[in-house]
């Protein structure tokens, strides 16, 4: 009995929370204490004088599988946290209202258009790599496929993570048709396929491979956090593939103004002014001015490659096919 | 049951009514199946048959000096998150490793070392109960008989065994079939898909919860026909139940030489990941890392979550047990094969499957943030059962078989007889067995990951975020402070509820 009692005494702090006037739907190294979330919530509450409660949940894709469950019963008032890869599969569920906000002050590299959803923030993929380690990294992602002798690299499976499906959206936008054949001619240097970007990235500072898939953003990281400057993203000629996160408005949000609300502050620069230390991202709507100086010396990404999000959740699958084909040999 | 395939049911009516069996014609699964059995089969006998001989090892060497220390350690590995013994792996073998293997490391090759960092431990230590309860008559006679080394396990120890090592074979091949993340990982590519990677494939990117019933419920057929094979190997010995004899052991110089070999070995695969764990852990920003509430509070609900998975997978799998026993004690041996078999496979149901049934259930109902806890315990007792049944079940149908008679002849029953026969008999098995299932709760991520509300962080999960936000470093701190709560918890508990080294049993 004691036990139990010792248990529920550990357990029953966890289960009580504040009433809250604003529930957002996350990921959770956003709200984690080193993320955006708790100067958010913080900067959001002293202006609004509401309350607002972040749920954490593991990833983008857990966000929307979570909400297609609990359909227009969720709590949640605000999704903050799917990409562009998932968006055209959100609107389908038909859960979300439109936006309604101004969205004239964003910065994003392509224009946006989209009524549901509004972006945050934004980043590029990118082979990351240590100079120390590597003096001549590929100038393209064609130098990387074709060059038997090129680096080896870690990469994220496309079935399970982001920036695994990020790449193999990259590819198809370089090689097209010739995507399966590119990979084939890849594969003998793929160290391994992990299944999330956690596991490749520590991977990668052990020194198990020169190069790992990443963001442009990554080397900022490093600079700013641990003073090393060793780490830099390779640029290639092609131009390297965006990721826009976005957020948006439950239909059945009981306060729709206050959410809306809640999308008008995350482009304000309370909001993105947050972004690129802890989320470690471009923000969406902030001058390249104001970003901080180790921003400056990334590389630049342009052109930037972007399918948009119809024909990502068209030709997801049979794309993830022709990869599992291609690697499977 | 009832709490496993409620879940699954409510996931396949979100799909639509009957789940579409036509998809396993499919090569892609044939593949992946070919491949999930091939490597945890090979995992398995990797695992299971040097884990034989060095269970026989600890066994003999009951006053090996440093002992109860080597069984603590032995229980750990089963605590550590997989991304961590990747890791760990990685900083062995890896490129810039103490060992490197290159790029030989992945592959099967990479699969199967970290599956017998896992498993190898579990293994000896499911073993070494059945060892240590060869009587001392029966060693004494073997002597006497002047047998061989070889001659004394075919005679004597191996009978001892064969109760045990099915079940055993079968958890660890339950483990490796439905291992994740070190398959990806250090598996090199999509050639080495398992069935789990594909569950969880069709429950994220796809959400097609039909795809995930049909091949939860292949694993799950696959895992019940195995079980029963195994029960039908299972040799349930008629004989009584004495204190370990391994003072009188039949021994040689060469024995000796081959069990500090083996001994040698097991203390070599474990220590060795772990101790780049630890090296990476201390190395680490161990002060800044400890400072943070986050740490304290993230370890005041894990060991939470390990206590009372703990409680409810002890008292559960006792009663599947007992039940099972006085089925067997009845003649009705094929009926307790099959409850134990129930009770042990559900652990290949992957939590996500479990977890996104429970959500289907109860949205709407509850609130399910609030509700967090209570399902992740709930779920985490069902992933420790089948090492409660495992450990109990031989024991309590021995007990059974030789006190149960006599204990309904003297009228004994209920707590009377809880207290005077079962829990002497039990302790040791069942503080093991507690041990366990705290030590795989404590490090479990699965379930918690698709949960996790607001402010319910767990160690495990603590660690991926640390991982995700760049700070390898105090991730890895993270893992150091998991390994030692997991130590610390094992040998509590296990202590507390086994007793000594010397109590009954």
């Amino acid at each position: 009995m004691r036990t139990i009692a010792t248990i529920a005494l550990v357990l029953a702090p966890l289960s009580v929370a504040a009433d809250a006037a604003l529930t957002v739907y996350t990921y959770d190294s956003f709200t984690s204490d080193w993320g955006p979330g708790p100067k958010v919530e913080q900067a959001f509450e002293a202006r609004c004088g509401c309350d607002i409660e972040l749920v954490g949940l593991a990833d983008g894709v857990t966000l929307l599988n979570r909400l297609k469950i609990e359909g227009a019963a969720t709590k949640a008032d605000v999704v903050l946290g799917l990409d562009t890869n998932l968006t055209a599969e959100a609107r389908k569920t038909g859960l979300f209202a439109p936006h309604g906000i101004d969205v004239g002050g964003l910065t994003l590299p392509v224009d946006w258009s989209d009524e549901t959803f509004v972006p945050y923030d934004y980043g590029y993929f990118a082979f990351v790599y240590n100079t120390e380690n590597l003096e001549n990294p590929p100038a393209s992602l064609r130098a990387l496929v074709d060059d038997a002798d090129g680096p080896d690299i870690l990469i994220q499976d496309p079935r399970t993570s982001t920036p695994g499906l990020g790449l193999l959206l990259w590819m198809k936008k370089v090689f097209g048709d010739d995507a399966a054949d590119a990979w084939r001619r890849l594969s003998p240097r793929i160290v391994t396929v992990t299944q999330g970007w956690s596991e490749a990235y520590g991977m990668f500072l052990k020194n198990e491979a020169p190069m790992v898939l990443s963001y442009t953003t990554s080397p900022a990281y490093h600079v700013i956090a641990e003073e090393d400057d060793r780490f830099v993203a390779a640029d290639f000629e092609e131009g390297h593939y965006l990721q826009i996160e976005v957020a948006g408005v439950l239909a059945s949000s009981r306060d729709p103004d206050l959410a809306r609300e809640f999308l008008s502050f995350m482009l304000s620069e309370a909001f993105q002014s947050v972004i690129p230390t802890t989320n470690w991202m471009y923000p969406a709507a902030m001058a390249r001015e104001a970003l901080p100086d180790a921003f400056d010396d990334l590389v630049d990404p342009s052109p930037e490659l972007l399918f948009d999000d119809v024909t990502v959740a068209a030709s997801r699958r049979d794309w993830i096919d022709e990869w599992l084909e291609a690697l499977s040999r | 049951m009832v709490l496993v395939l409620a879940p699954v049911a409510a996931l396949a009516v979100r799909a639509g009514g009957m789940p579409d069996f036509g998809i396993l014609g499919d090569a892609y699964l044939l593949r992946v199946l070919r491949f999930s059995l091939l490597q945890a089969g090979l995992s398995t006998l990797l695992s299971v048959i040097p884990a034989v001989i060095v269970a026989r090892a600890l066994a003999r060497r009951q006053r090996l000096p440093g002992r109860p220390l080597l069984l603590g350690i032995m229980g750990v590995p089963l605590v550590v998150p997989s991304v961590a013994a990747v890791l760990g792996v990685v900083a062995v073998f890896g490129a810039d490793g103490w060992l490197p293997l290159g790029r030989d490391l992945y592959g099967l090759q990479g699969i199967l070392i970290a599956h017998v960092f896992f498993n190898l431990p579990l293994a000896t230590r499911l073993l070494l109960p059945p060892l240590e309860q060869v009587p001392a008559t029966q060693w004494r006679l073997a002597r006497q008989f002047g047998l061989s080394p070889w001659q004394a396990f075919r005679h004597v120890e191996w009978p001892a065994l064969r109760g045990a090592l099915p079940g055993t074979a079968l958890m660890v091949f339950m483990l490796c079939l439905t291992s994740f993340a070190v398959v990806l990982t250090l598996g090199g590519g999509p050639r080495s898909t398992t069935l789990e990677v594909a569950i969880y494939q069709s429950l994220r990117f796809d959400f097609d919860p039909g795809r995930a019933v049909v091949l939860a419920l292949v694993q799950f057929g696959l895992c019940a026909l195995l079980a029963a094979i195994a029960a039908r190997f299972t040799l349930h010995r008629p004989s009584e139940i004495d204190t370990g004899g391994a003072a009188s052991i039949v021994d040689s110089a060469v024995l000796r030489l081959v069990d500090s070999a083996a001994i040698v070995f097991a203390l070599g695969v474990v220590g060795v990941i772990l101790a780049a764990i630890v090296i990476d852990g201390v190395s680490g920003p161990v002060a800044d890392v400890l400072s943070t509430t986050l740490l304290w509070h993230s370890l005041a609900l894990s060991t939470g979550i390990a206590l009372g998975a703990t409680a409810l997978a002890t008292v559960t799998g006792w009663l599947v047990s007992a039940s099972a026993a006085r089925l067997a004690a009845a003649g009705r041996g094929r009926r307790a094969d099959a409850l134990e078999i129930a009770g042990a496979v559900v652990y290949v149901v992957p939590p996500l499957v479990i977890g996104t049934g429970y959500f289907l259930l109860f949205h709407g109902l509850v609130d399910l943030d609030r509700i967090t806890v209570p399902v992740v315990i709930a779920v985490n007792a069902l992933m420790g059962m089948p090492f409660v049944i495992r450990t109990l079940s031989p024991v309590m149908r021995q007990r059974e078989t030789e006190y149960g008679r006599l204990c309904r002849s003297l009228g004994m029953t209920g707590r009377d007889r809880l207290r005077r026969v079962d829990l002497p008999l039990l302790r040791r098995p069942l503080g093991l067995a507690a041990a366990l299932v705290a030590a795989l709760s404590f490090g479990d991520l699965g379930v918690v990951a698709l949960f996790a509300g607001d402010g319910q962080t767990t160690l495990p999960l603590l660690l991926y975020q640390y991982l995700s936000a760049y700070r390898v470093d105090d991730a890895a701190v993270v893992a150091l402070v998991l390994l030692c709560g997991c130590l610390a918890l094992f040998a509590g508990i296990e202590r507390a509820i086994g007793g000594g080294r010397n109590a009954a049993g």
